[in-house]
């Protein structure tokens, strides 16, 4: 008669087991699985009771199946316009290494593909040359699709007042550079190197879609009436508007826009009003705050 | 337990709200007596899902039901995660909060599955200790379900049922009866379904669950993909004769059809409510098995599907 096991060996073993990437027979050989519990393959009924039917390995084998089948359908709902680039092939290859590498700590599998981007930039071949290549394009419209997911579940501004275009008009010129502008809990920009947003609403309307050369693209991506919104930016948009986001006041993020366009702040600031004044109808701020 | 079901009410027959649903029920309001939500799709929700769900909860009853509480682990109960089912619970007036008999992970790592535990005296007292903890934070009587199962441990010394009898008494806890996971791991594991049923004590049988499943061969598993078959029905009625009635449920997670067709499912509930409550036998499902094949995920996990312009 073996001592009796501890509740935490028997699912730190069955946990090494079911998750081994090469199945039950490879999981139970693991060092993690023998670490908990010594048992070789043909001995594995003195944890595991065989049905008439099944044999313990057979058991075992229906949750290790599960355990990847499940996840890598929540990756693949996750990511369907990557899905779609790589092909379901390569993308489940990629995502059981990514799995591996990353398994869900969370009590949500809304966070499942949290790390994905990173994992194809970790995971990316030596680059050929300096330009952005097929793997960049891959990593953008990972993190593209995961700026989405979080956008449209995380916090919004569906039941607060937004700011009005108008209010940005009543402000003296002389109060500008103190300005705030407070952004709405969605607001996200994004700078990629493949302008993989086009590609996004390519696919998904089922038209015909072919990655594009490589163009830093720059994007604003926010929520409205809990549909994800996208919008294009420039370069100096982008800096500026991030800025703003990052907290910064109008004299500041236009001194952040302004050191990427080489100084020329002054250029900026004549468009600036424009700007705020557009994303600001497109939802993008809550208010704008001046010192008192 | 002073009172039957500890006071909670018979809701009727209910459907578990799914995304692919949300605008169909949103616009024409089916007259489905109440719905069941996966609570973790919810709990951090600041999008659609949350502003769909508060709508509902203002309609219909709203009960919670997690996958992700993780009663049987070895690892220390999340509190955070118990403090903001706390809170959804509160936030959306949930009559009820269940999860399952099941541990989802160890070392922190969640597999997001319903894995079975050894059924012994050791394992039931860490389980009744962490229930009387979660019960304690929620400040409600615990709801727990018996999962489908697929295997069984050498280190069990009862039956499932008698666990969950001495489970729910000693934690002073509820009960889902999921006659669907009675018949499925009834199949898997060798054991008498009817049973199963009959000895559950039946005044904590606060909800039951139906569900579809997929024959396998030498196995079944618990796919919720399509209808109830017939020998969980009749299981469904010797429940019904035995609990007096209890809030019943429908879950369909995967090639989820049209919601009245869903709502239709759980409503034939009714005719075995009301059938003579013979001796007719449950059977055990011998006829071709239906659309047997390459089994789908077992125990399907609703997921949040994003909505971009």
């Amino acid at each position: 008669m073996s001592p009796p096991r501890e509740l935490s060996q028997v699912q730190r073993w069955m946990q090494a087991v079911i998750t081994h990437p090469g199945g039950v027979v490879p999981g139970i050989a693991s060092s993690q699985a023998r670490a908990q519990l010594d048992v070789s393959g043909d001995r594995v009924e003195m944890v595991i009771t065989r049905s008439r039917a099944q044999t313990a390995i057979e058991r075992l084998e229906i949750y290790a199946k599960a355990y990847y089948a499940r996840l890598l359908e929540c990756l693949r709902a996750e990511f369907p316009v990557l899905v779609h680039a790589m092909g379901a092939d390569l993308f489940d290859e990629f995502a059981v290494g990514y799995l591996e590498r990353y398994p869900s700590h969370s009590y949500t599998l809304n966070h499942l593909g949290a790390n994905f981007a990173q994992y194809l930039e970790e995971t990316r071949p030596e680059p050929r040359t300096s330009a952005p290549e097929w793997p960049e394009f891959l990593v953008d419209l990972a993190r593209l699709e995961w700026a989405f997911s979080e956008v449209f579940d995380g916090p919004g501004a569906e039941n607060e007042p937004l700011l009005d275009p108008a209010e940005l008009r009543a402000i003296p010129p002389e109060r500008w550079p103190d300005v705030r502008l407070k952004p709405v809990p969605c607001l996200r920009t994004l700078a990629l190197r493949f302008p993989v947003n086009r590609y996004y609403r390519a696919v998904r309307r089922k038209r015909a879609a072919r990655p594009a050369a490589p163009a830093e693209t720059f994007l604003a991506v926010t929520r409205r009436d809990y549909v994800v919104r996208h919008y294009e930016l420039t370069r100096s948009q982008h800096a500026l508007l991030s800025a703003v986001v990052s907290g910064a006041n109008v004299a500041e993020a236009i001194a952040a826009a302004a050191d990427l366009a080489g100084g020329r702040g002054g250029a900026l600031a004549r468009w600036i009003g424009e700007w705020f004044r557009r994303w600001a109808a497109q939802g993008f701020f809550l208010a704008a705050e001046l010192p008192t | 337990m002073k009172s039957q079901r500890f006071g909670y009410p018979n809701l009727g027959l209910g459907v578990g709200l799914r995304t692919t649903h949300f605008s169909y029920i949103l616009q024409n309001q089916p007259a489905v007596d109440w719905f069941e939500i996966i609570s973790e799709n919810f709990m951090d929700s600041g999008g659609r899902p949350r502003y769909v769900l508060e709508q509902i909860a203002e309609r219909y009853p709203v009960v919670m039901h997690g996958v992700s509480l993780s009663i049987g682990s070895s690892d220390p109960l999340n509190l955070e995660y118990l403090h903001k089912l706390r809170s959804l619970a509160d936030h959306v007036r949930a009559r009820w909060v269940s999860d399952h008999l099941c541990w989802t992970g160890v070392c922190g790592l969640n597999a997001h599955d319903l894995l079975p535990i050894p059924l012994n005296e050791d394992t039931l007292k860490h389980v009744v200790r962490r229930i009387r903890t979660v019960q304690e934070i929620l400040e409600r009587p615990l709801v727990l379900e018996n999962p489908s199962s697929y295997v069984t441990f050498a280190d069990s010394t009862m039956s499932e049922w008698e666990f969950l009898t001495r489970m729910a008494e000693d934690a002073d806890c509820g009960l889902l009866l999921d006659v669907n996971n009675v018949y499925v791991s009834s199949v898997n594991h060798d054991f008498d379904p009817i049973e199963f049923v009959r000895s559950v004590p039946h005044r904590r049988v606060v909800q039951c669950h139906l569900a579809g499943h997929t024959p396998c061969g030498t196995h079944r598993i618990d796919t919720h993909d399509r209808e109830v078959i017939d020998p969980v029905w009749q299981l469904y009625r010797r429940a019904h004769q035995l609990t007096g009635g209890m809030a019943t449920l429908l879950e369909w997670d995967a090639n989820i059809p049209a919601f009245p067709v869903v709502h239709a499912e759980v409503l034939k509930a009714r005719h075995y409510m009301n059938a003579q409550l013979g001796a007719q036998p449950v059977v055990r499902h011998t006829g071709p098995e239906p659309r047997a094949g390459t089994p789908t995920v077992f125990h399907p996990l609703a997921h949040t599907v994003v909505q971009v312009a």
